[in-house]
């Protein structure tokens, strides 16, 4: 619960890691420049789902949903307004991401465990079927395709995102919500959620208002879902229903378990590992590369119950 | 209080004087436990009124009752097992003030840490506030129960047999420091070992199938016949 370790350390690793995503752009060719924008965007859904499952012990299976709107919030604004504005597009996918969120946590977080569980994953699925089905307004099937809007800062003037500027945008984005997030676990709210995983009956026995906290760590995590959301939008001017599908959820479990929860890098990391692998497998094992990784998937809670992060960490102490 | 057709706990009325250190004691399914949950908020009562300074606070569910001045802590052990020593204390004393705040860090709270501090004092632990509770002895898991209850600066704290599973001599430390603790709080106390009770109670409740028995200082009841019989002699 409390990691004491150098702060020195940590923050030069820190540097490192994103002087070395910062670089990645210039020197990567197209395909994979492309391949780290989007292990970004995973990266920060798997984060934001950790404030779930590594630090409040709640599994969410819906986070598909938050993830979801905030693409087809996104899709909405870019759709309905001229010209297409990027930081309206943020507005409108947080504002849905966040209005999924608060109707999911008042529901969900009065059940623990699995029940919690598969409430998150009824909600996922309802919102596919609105989704799916509501053709007029989200395109049904084939989703919603829209233009990119212009990279506008304010004071420094409008242009077209180029690979290498979105890819900025991505990681500034990301980064400042490692920080937020990295912060608010650490805050005394963060401490509150860890309560609730050690041991939530004493956590209430203490004074607090358990379900309370569980509700507003529902709604954090599905507005930094829902921001990831808006970056997949930007970068793939797409919203499809498959991306509201349960199995996005389960994915991005897979990302935390691989990477170790709560630890919040460890989902980033599990992402990575988890689109390298698969990327890797599918061009050998073409439609049956789910197999492959199933298998590695499998071994890797077997062996390396902490993640790769867990596993990692201890490597380096022994 | 009833489960269907049983009444576990019934009639019982008990009153303790503020700074009293009262024990409740009585044979296995006496309803000690039941009654402990009613008044600590853990069952809603079926019937009947906990009141602490005048006030009803029965049926209120476990952190309101933590926020009206009632703590407790637990027959089998229930700690914060993956967090330090010093943060399971901590985040009991935050939860009257702080527990909102989202955007520092919960080490700049310097006056939580100083209240968690003095609390392990208290409850012979601050040489071990860098520990893993996981990692402490039975005995010293036991006390930070304890601690863990007088973090949130109770009126009155409910101690659930503090000494089960403890040695003889970690139940004389916990005996003394229990006594030293009850300077600033009344305590209500359920305990099985006769002579921690003996020892710490001025008055003694005792409970046999869910009513009052008997009710005395611990010379009178180790004197009265019924208790003999029902409890003591067995």
């Amino acid at each position: 619960m409390i990691a004491r370790r150098s702060p020195t350390a940590y923050w030069t690793g820190f540097a490192v890691v994103l002087a070395l995503l910062a670089i990645a752009p210039l020197v990567l060719p197209e395909f994979w420049r492309r391949f780290v924008t989007e292990i970004l965007i995973w990266g920060l859904l798997a984060m934001s789902s950790d404030i779930l499952i590594g630090y409040t012990g709640m599994v969410s299976f819906g986070h598909s949903v938050f993830f979801g709107l905030g693409i087809y919030g996104a899709a909405a604004a870019l759709l309905s307004v001229k010209p297409p504005n990027l930081w309206l597009a943020l507005l409108y996918g947080l504002t849905a991401a966040g209005t999924a969120a608060v109707f999911v946590a008042y529901f969900s977080t009065r059940l623990r465990d699995i029940y919690f569980a598969i409430t998150t994953l009824v909600f996922s699925q309802i919102f596919y079927v609105i989704i799916f089905t509501w053709t007029a307004v989200t395109g049904g099937e084939n989703g919603l395709t829209f233009a990119q809007p212009l990279l506008s800062l304010p004071g420094l003037g409008a242009a077209r995102f180029t690979p290498e500027t979105l890819h900025w945008f991505v990681l500034g984005v990301v980064t400042v919500s490692y920080l937020l997030l990295r912060r608010i676990t650490q805050s005394p709210f963060g401490m509150v959620l860890q309560s609730i995983r050690e041991n939530e009956p004493r956590t209430r026995a203490i004074g607090y208002a358990v379900e309370r906290y569980k509700i507003v760590a529902v709604m954090l995590s599905g507005l930094f879902a829902g921001l990831a959301g808006v970056l997949y939008a930007v970068q793939n001017k797409f919203a499809a229903p498959d991306f509201v599908f349960f199995a996005v959820s389960g994915e991005v479990v897979i990302f935390n378990v691989m990477g170790g929860m709560g630890t919040l890098v460890g989902p980033v990391a599990g992402a990575a590992f988890f689109l390298l692998l698969r990327e890797g497998v599918s061009r050998y094992f073409t439609e049956y590369y789910l197999i492959p990784v199933g298998i590695i998937f499998t071994a890797m809670v077997i062996f390396m119950p902490q993640g790769l992060l867990g596993f990692a960490k201890r490597r380096l102490n022994e | 209080m009833r489960f269907g057709g049983l009444a576990a706990v019934n009639n019982v009325s008990v009153s303790v004087p503020r700074g009293e250190i009262r024990a409740i004691i009585g044979p296995n399914g006496a309803g000690k436990s039941t009654f402990f949950n009613c008044v600590t908020g853990v069952l809603r009562p079926t019937g009947g009124r906990v009141l602490l300074d005048g006030e009803d606070v029965a049926g209120l569910p476990p952190n309101r009752i933590s926020r009206k001045g009632i703590a407790r802590s637990y027959q089998i052990t229930n700690i914060l097992p993956g967090a330090t020593v010093l943060e399971n204390v901590r985040i009991a004393a935050q939860s009257r003030q702080h527990g909102w705040s989202l955007l520092s860090h919960h080490r700049a709270f310097g006056d939580l840490i100083d209240r968690a501090r003095s609390v392990l004092e208290a409850v012979a632990l601050r040489e071990k506030e860098d520990e893993l509770a996981a990692n402490l002895s039975h005995g010293e898991q036991r006390n930070l129960e304890i601690g863990i209850a007088l973090a949130t600066e109770p009126r009155l704290l409910c101690l659930d047999e503090p000494t089960a599973g403890m040695s003889v001599t970690e139940t004389h430390a916990t005996v003394g420091l229990i006594r030293r603790i009850a300077h600033d709080v009344t305590i209500l106390i359920v305990e099985h070992d006769m002579d921690v009770v003996m020892g710490l109670a001025r008055t003694i409740t005792v409970l046999h199938y869910g009513e009052v028995l008997a009710e005395g200082t611990p010379a009178e009841i180790q004197d009265n016949p019924r208790v003999q019989e029902v409890y003591l002699k067995t």
